[in-house]
C-alpha cells in the first residue's frame, strides 16, 4: 500500500508537469495555427476579382452572409484535397447563409477544368498579384497555399488558416457563425 | 540529493511533455520555412563557361521537376539548360504523371556566348510544397557570378539576392 502511493506520488510529481508543458505547447500551436484576426475584413470584401466567365464579381455581393474565402490552386494538391469537403458544405449549409469563394492563384483554364470535375458549386475567382498580397496582409506572409479566410455576418474576420481545414474544425468555426 | 531528485523530475517531466507533444503532427506548421530557404538555391562556376546550379531542398519539402526553370541576365550571353535528373514519379488526380525531387538537385547549366570578366545572374524559377499541407507559389532566386577573366575561375558565391515572383 505505502509502495503504491509512493509510486503515485512520484507519478503525479511527473505526470503533473509533463501534462502541464503538453498542455502549454498545444496552447502556443493552436495559437500560432489558428491564428485569429479578429480584425475588420473591408479590404478582402473592396476586392473585385474576375470570375471563370471573366465577368468582374466584387467580394462585397455576399456581404451579410458567412463566407469561406480559400485561396487555392490547381497545382496545390493539399488545395484540391480539401475542396470536396466545400462543395458538400456549400450545397448542405449554403441555405442557411453560408458561402464559399474560391479565389485561384492560377491560370484560367486550369481552373475552368478543374472547376468542371469537381462540379464546384460555388464561385471560383481568379486571383492575381492584389489577391495575394491581399492573403500576405492578412497574415499568409509566406503567399502560401491554401489559405483561408473566414468572415462573420458582420464582416468580421472569425478565422484565418493556413493549410487545410479539417472538416469537423470548419463545421465547428461555420456552426457558431450561422 | 534533494535538489538533484528535483532537477531528475523536472527532466523527466520534460521529457515525457515533448513525446506528448511530438505526437501533434501539426507541430511543424507553426513555421513553415519560407520558399528560399525549404529550396535554397546556389550557382558556382566550375569552369569559364559552366555553372553548376543546385538546390538544397529542406527535409519534408519537395519541388514539381517541371516547375523548374533556368535563365541567364544578361539574355545575350546565352544558357544551355540539360535535361533536369530523373524526379520521382507520382500519380496526380488531376495532372496525370508528376516528378518531384528530395533532397539535392544538381545541373550543369552552360554559358553559350562568354565574355571574360563578365557578371552574369543565374536565376532559378522553382516551385514546391510542404508536406505539412501547404504549396509555395513559384519563386525566383537568384546568384550573381564573375566569369573569370583568364582561365583561372574565380572564388564563385552562392549567395542569393532573391525575389519572389508576386513581389
Amino acid at each position: 500500500m505505502l509502495a503504491i502511493e509512493a509510486i503515485t506520488a512520484r507519478l503525479r510529481k511527473i505526470i503533473v508537469p509533463a501534462v502541464a508543458g503538453a498542455i502549454a505547447l498545444g496552447l502556443g500551436i493552436g495559437v500560432a495555427l489558428w491564428d485569429h484576426h479578429p480584425s475588420d475584413a473591408a479590404a478582402l470584401l473592396a476586392l473585385s476579382l474576375p470570375d471563370i466567365q471573366g465577368t468582374p464579381q466584387s467580394l462585397s455581393q455576399w456581404r451579410g452572409k458567412v463566407l469561406v474565402v480559400n485561396f487555392w490552386a490547381t497545382w496545390c494538391e493539399p488545395c484540391r484535397e480539401e475542396m470536396p469537403q466545400f462543395v458538400q458544405a456549400q450545397r448542405e449549409l449554403g441555405p442557411r447563409g453560408l458561402q464559399f469563394i474560391g479565389i485561384a492563384v492560377d491560370q484560367r483554364d486550369k481552373v475552368v477544368q478543374f472547376a468542371r470535375e469537381l462540379d464546384l458549386n460555388y464561385p471560383a475567382l481568379i486571383g492575381g498579384y492584389e489577391a495575394v498580397d491581399l492573403s500576405r496582409a492578412l497574415g499568409n506572409r509566406l503567399a502560401a497555399l491554401p489559405f483561408t479566410v473566414i468572415i462573420d455576418r458582420q464582416g468580421r474576420i472569425a478565422h484565418t488558416q493556413l493549410g487545410a481545414l479539417k472538416p469537423g474544425q470548419l463545421r465547428s468555426i461555420v456552426g457558431n457563425l450561422l | 540529493m534533494k535538489a538533484a531528485d528535483e532537477r531528475r523530475r523536472a527532466f523527466t517531466g520534460l521529457v515525457v511533455a515533448a513525446a506528448l507533444a511530438a505526437g501533434l503532427p501539426a507541430l511543424a506548421q507553426v513555421n513553415p520555412l519560407p520558399p528560399e530557404k525549404a529550396f535554397r538555391f546556389s550557382a558556382r562556376l566550375v569552369d569559364a563557361q559552366t555553372v553548376e546550379a543546385r538546390f538544397m531542398i529542406a527535409e519534408g519539402y519537395y519541388l514539381y521537376r517541371d516547375k523548374i526553370h533556368f535563365a541567364i541576365e544578361p539574355v545575350a550571353a546565352g544558357l544551355t539548360v540539360p535535361r533536369l535528373p530523373e524526379g520521382k514519379i507520382k500519380e496526380d488526380q488531376f495532372f496525370g504523371r508528376v516528378e518531384t525531387y528530395r533532397g539535392d538537385v544538381v545541373v550543369k547549366l552552360a554559358v553559350k556566348d562568354p565574355k571574360p570578366g563578365q557578371q552574369i545572374v543565374i536565376a532559378a524559377e522553382s516551385q514546391g510544397c510542404a508536406d505539412i499541407g501547404i504549396c509555395y507559389p513559384p519563386t525566383v532566386q537568384r546568384v550573381t557570378l564573375a566569369l573569370p577573366v583568364g582561365s583561372v575561375v574565380p572564388d564563385a558565391r552562392g549567395d542569393s539576392p532573391k525575389k519572389s515572383w508576386f513581389n
